[in-house]
């Protein structure tokens, strides 16, 4: 019987040598559910987010008029004027109905980039943990290289380079948040494969790629995740950022940034209008926030 | 202490070099030919060729390389198209604004955050934790550039305070105070999330050490609760918190970016901006070279203060 290539042991082994709490374990994504519900204001801030993603993923069905519409009069609406729930913008063109298909943007640039940064770099920071030696060397030197730059700056430099555009953005944003994940995950990997489990495991003869899908990723996976989950607030208000800066999606398509940025030149004339696209940045960032520290708490203890 | 500094700035050259390999290899990304990119789209083929010819970009991409960063290393990032002026002397003047922006920004975020996280700590669970880690949350979900818009609606355009933008005033403008005049506002902007940041690692490393036992032992031995905090537990929780907060003055320095273009501060940040409008690469990556070698020195002395400040650190992070 091989102990450590039988996935289902590492747990009995870590639980003897007590020191990480087991996890993933079958049934262990319900316990960690059920932890992450008696946070109220994080469930809460769950329920008001996945409404707020249903209403823009709906928006041919949600958003009460055509978001590219123009109309001659009417322009510059304050919130609250009949017919338009949140006023209407320069070219006199629905706010509301502008934000909720700019949603459809704004999370997805916010959420896709930390997506694609997780499994880039937490696969480097998996090798480099795991094999140590040149591969660290060569890994991590690379990532001290991209930790030489401003985010801000290296992100808008790439995105410049790239052209703009939606899909730039996100090749951008990701960039930039590979070297971070790559660090966390590979302090997690290097203390995880110390342990006895893996140990055993290299003694019975399993190779590594097993070691590392079977073994690691789930007993590493959980600093990473929490890190990721807390991110996502601030990585949806610097890609709306980069929209700002006319990186991105162009105009008249609706994107929270650059509907904030085209309604700058109208601050004088209709303040409080020009100030709606910066809501629900705003709001989706600080329900991601409510929520990746809720998912840091359930995930990983000891970082709370 | 000493070997430790000299093993730090050592690691550095490789460091330095790659940041140079990635500019460069920026400079190679940007799609279409550079000649094109750079001469504008009414240059002729022949003039495009001897402009290559010029830049040597008919060379091979290492022999291109050298020569770039022999250019680099005395100082000669190129010459702005926008504005006919060598890169060097543009940026070195926008960084100066940036810098002062920055440093006020990270002033105001570090005393704010330092200032809520160890009120939150010393009332753990009390209303004012409670108020100073609502506040801090807005603070950090709050975009910059938002809070600097609604800052110039408030206190610039319905109360006349300050004003809408800029670094001097138009008229008897660049006195000292004529200049923090204008710095409060994008200073507020920019300083919100990172003290929102700072308050929230204030008060859990305050925390972490208020659990200690040597803590109990001064209370029993009836020293007062406000010379443990300030004696005791601030000064051993502070190797931490100063890193947090050198980390957070050296995001400014990029974070100010978006700040900047709000209130067209004249730093570094409304410059890559400008040029990227006039597409003017030079001078986005004459920014990128310059700022990531600040950047890098600045990291360079958070950590060599953070072991200077913390022995453990010098023997455990020898690598």
């Amino acid at each position: 019987m091989i102990s450590g290539a039988n996935p289902s042991a590492a747990p009995e082994l870590l639980r003897v040598s007590g020191v990480e709490a087991p996890l993933q374990q079958p049934g262990t994504l319900r316990a960690l559910w059920g932890r992450f519900r008696h946070d109220r204001l994080a469930t809460a801030a769950l329920a008001i987010l996945a409404l707020i993603v249903v209403i823009c993923i709906a928006a041919p069905l949600t958003s009460p008029h055509d978001p590219l519409a123009t109309q001659a009069v009417n322009r510059l609406a304050p919130p609250g004027s009949p017919g338009h729930l949140l006023g209407t913008d320069g070219a006199g063109r629905d706010l509301l109905s502008r934000l909720i298909w700019g949603g459809r943007i704004s999370l997805m640039t916010g959420v896709a980039p930390v997506v694609i940064g997780l499994l880039v770099g937490g696969l480097f920071g998996l090798l480099a943990g795991y094999y140590g030696g040149v591969t660290r060397t060569v890994i991590m030197r690379c990532v001290d290289v991209l930790f030489a730059f401003p985010a801000v700056l290296l992100a808008i430099a790439i995105a410049v380079t790239l052209g703009a555009g939606t899909r730039n953005v996100i090749i951008a944003l990701a960039v930039v948040l590979v070297p971070s994940v790559a660090r966390v995950t590979e302090s997690a990997t290097i203390s995880a494969c110390s342990q006895e489990y893996i140990e055993a495991a290299k003694a019975s003869g399993v190779n590594d790629a097993s070691i590392i899908v079977f073994q690691l990723v789930r007993n590493v996976a959980s600093a990473p995740l929490a890190y990721c989950f807390s991110i996502i607030g601030p990585v949806i208000v610097f890609a709306a950022g980069l929209n700002f800066l006319g990186l991105g999606i162009q105009p008249p398509d609706p994107e929270w940034g650059s509907m904030l940025y085209s309604l700058q030149s109208s601050l004088l004339f209709a303040p409080l209008t020009s100030i709606v696209p910066g809501v629900p940045i705003a709001i989706a960032a600080l329900l991601f926030d409510v929520i990746g520290n809720a998912v840091r708490d359930v995930l990983d203890p000891r970082l709370a | 202490m000493l070997s430790y500094a000299a093993r730090r700035v050592v690691l550095l050259v490789p460091v330095l070099l790659g940041a140079t390999v990635v500019v460069f290899g920026l400079i190679h990304l940007i799609p279409g030919d550079p000649a094109g990119a750079l001469l504008g789209p009414t240059s002729s083929d022949a003039t495009r060729a001897a402009f290559r010819h010029d830049l040597g970009l008919d060379q091979p991409l290492p022999i291109q390389y050298g020569v770039w960063l022999w250019h680099v290393l005395h100082l000669d990032l190129g010459i702005s198209i926008a504005r006919r002026q060598p890169v060097i002397s543009i940026v070195w003047e926008a960084f100066q604004h940036t810098l002062l922006l920055a440093a006020v920004a990270a002033l105001l975020a570090n005393v704010v955050g330092l200032f809520l996280g160890i009120v939150a700590a010393t009332r753990q669970f009390g209303i004012a934790d409670r108020a100073a880690m609502g506040f801090a949350a807005l603070a950090t979900a709050i975009p910059s550039y938002w809070l600097g818009l609604i800052l110039v609606v408030l206190l610039a355009l319905k109360v006349q305070i300050f004003p809408t933008g800029g670094m001097t005033s138009a008229i008897d403008g660049g006195s000292p105070f004529d200049i923090f005049w204008h710095l409060v506002l994008p200073a507020m902007a920019a300083g919100a999330a990172p003290a929102g940041i700072v308050a929230r690692t204030v008060r859990a490393s305050v925390l972490e050490v208020l659990r200690l036992d040597f803590v109990q032992a001064l209370r029993a031995r009836g020293f007062s609760e406000s010379t443990i905090l300030f004696r005791h537990i601030v000064p051993n929780a502070f190797p931490t918190i100063l890193t947090v907060m050198g980390l957070q003055a050296g995001y400014l320095l990029g974070g100010v970016a978006f700040v900047e273009v709000v209130f067209s501060w004249p730093g570094i940040g409304n410059l890559l901006f400008l040029s990227i409008g006039q597409r003017d690469y030079p001078v986005i990556l004459g920014v990128m070279l310059f700022v990531s070698f600040v950047f890098v020195l600045l990291n360079l002395a958070v950590d060599l203060m953070h072991a200077a400040l913390d022995p453990r650190v010098r023997t455990s992070v020898a690598a």
